[in-house]
């Protein structure tokens, strides 16, 4: 098997997928190479994340990759959200083999895009 | 993993035993080099010999029409530049469902100068041979067309498309890899000059394969070395392989008829029970002009590769309709060629059925698919979730 069992059993069991309706903040990011799409719910509480949700359309490792990071970024803040990295989705995962890396990439950018999301719906900031 | 499912038989197939037990002696009793003059090449060359005979027999050509290769992709490649730089320069007619050992060799010639017509084909995948009449013209060198397609299995009108080519003198190969043993092939009703086969989608083993060329077929060898298979084809002759692909053959012309016959009904059963219980499917391919075991189901919204990592976790083996390499997805040609939505044809996985296949491993593969696409749709943005 070319995957880490992490990977497999995020796959297998994926945490948190599905929809949420009442989310505080959303964000996808795609993967123009191959179309891979991950989608990112989040609930907030005092700045920092209550419950986050995902959706992803694309192979094994993008499905896990998503999952491993809703697990990844439980209670942090929001402006740690914006800044994540897909290296620590990646390490999350035990590794991507190299033509998968992208998954990693594809979450980390979708959860930065939900932060921001969420960061800009915040009561009392009116950007949005 | 306890239970392990193979379906996957159009990319390759387990050595029949009986096989096996005739091939052994040729790698170290009858080592000889078939070319040599004493004994031990005798020997070999008698093996060689007896092969061909028997696949001569098979296919009902004369045992000096068929030059063995490497494989199917060697065959293809002998086939489609041997006729048409055997002709110099001109004009080449192939479909945009072959194999690419067939449409690359194309391109290699469209390189060289030649042009190249390549056919669409219906939404079954088939070609239709009113397009090859229109596309004929005065400077038409070779058609090439596939027999069955290995992704979907569609079986192309090759009689009708032969008896153009015959009518316009135009010498006429078929990519038969995937047919050949499985399903008939007569090169005289078909009007066929230069055949493709393989051994390895045959229960025979890898590395040997061949070309039917119709005597008095102007050709030219692509592979240039010593005088072997009547100067065609140079490389000394993988003997064991030959004997092996000999030994399957025979055992095709005994099993193929009741197997075509068995796998189709555990094919059909397959794709009945994936239909009654997963939404969104679709069998791709012609629904009569089909190869026995092959079922290409596109899983709408789902990327393929998902699937089968999913059922390659529950031990079954299947093939992913598109590839991702380095991120990059490409959706089959074919499907694209047969006209298949996107958000349909990124979600094709072929099952390919074969000897082994029992009823036991259908209905598991059923459970399987129903349980992984449906946990692969809960966590979609889109569709069935």
């Amino acid at each position: 098997m070319r995957y880490s069992p992490t990977l497999v059993d995020h796959f297998l069991n994926p945490r948190n997928a599905g929809l949420m309706r009442d989310a505080d903040g959303s964000g996808s990011d795609e993967y123009a190479g191959c179309g891979d799409l991950t989608r990112f719910y989040l609930k907030m509480r005092a700045g920092c994340l209550a419950e986050a949700r995902f959706q992803a359309y694309g192979c094994g490792p993008t499905i896990a990759a998503a999952s491993v990071a809703t697990e990844l970024v439980a209670g942090r803040a929001v402006e740690d959200l914006l800044v994540l990295k897909a290296q620590e989705i990646e390490d999350a995962l035990d590794g991507l083999p190299e033509d998968r890396k992208h998954a990693a990439e594809v979450a980390a950018g979708a959860m930065r895009a939900a932060a921001l999301d969420a960061l800009r719906r915040r009561p009392g900031n009116r950007e949005a | 993993m306890n239970r392990r499912v193979y379906l996957d038989h159009n990319a390759s197939t387990p050595v029949h035993p009986e096989v096996v037990a005739e091939m052994l002696p040729y790698f170290s009793d009858v080592y000889g080099n078939p070319s040599s003059v004493h004994g031990f090449g005798r020997d070999a060359r008698a093996a060689v010999d007896a092969a061909r005979d028997r696949v001569a027999a098979f296919l009902r050509v004369r045992p000096e029409e068929l030059v063995f290769t490497s494989g199917g992709t060697e065959s293809d490649n002998f086939g489609v530049k041997g006729l048409a730089l055997a002709r110099g320069s001109g004009h080449v007619i192939t479909s945009r469902v072959e194999h690419h050992a067939v449409l690359r060799s194309a391109q290699a010639l469209e390189a060289q100068g030649f042009t190249v017509t390549y056919l669409p084909v219906d939404q079954y995948g088939m070609v239709d041979p009113d397009d090859v009449r229109r596309a004929l013209r005065p400077d038409t060198i070779a058609i090439s067309i596939m027999h069955a397609n290995s992704e979907v299995g569609t079986i192309q009108p090759v009689r009708a498309i032969g008896a153009l080519a015959r009518d316009a003198g135009v010498p006429f190969h078929v990519d038969a890899v995937q047919t050949f043993g499985k399903v008939e092939v007569d090169v005289h009703a078909m009007n066929i000059d230069a055949l493709s086969f393989s051994s390895h989608k045959i229960y025979g083993p890898k590395g040997i394969a061949g070309l039917y060329i119709r005597r008095g077929t102007k050709m030219v060898s692509i592979q240039h070395g010593g005088e072997h298979e009547r100067r065609r084809r140079a490389g000394t002759e993988n003997v064991p392989g030959i004997v092996g692909l000999g030994k399957a053959v025979e055992i095709r012309a005994r099993d193929m008829k009741a197997e075509a016959e068995r796998v189709s009904a555990l094919r059909d059963r397959m794709w009945e029970g994936i239909r009654a219980r997963v939404p969104d499917v679709r069998l791709n391919g012609h629904p009569t002009e089909r190869l026995p075991g092959t079922a290409n189901v596109c899983y709408r919204n789902v990327e393929s590769e998902s699937i089968v990592l999913g059922l390659d976790l529950k031990g079954i083996a299947v093939s992913a309709g598109s590839a991702c390499t380095a991120g990059s997805v490409e959706p089959s040609h074919v499907l694209v060629a047969m006209g298949v939505p996107l958000d349909w044809a990124m979600g094709a996985v072929r099952s390919s059925l074969g000897r082994s296949t029992t009823t036991e491993d259908v209905d598991f593969v059923v459970a399987s698919v129903t349980e992984v696409v449906s946990r692969i749709r809960q966590a979609m943005p889109v569709g069935a979730a």
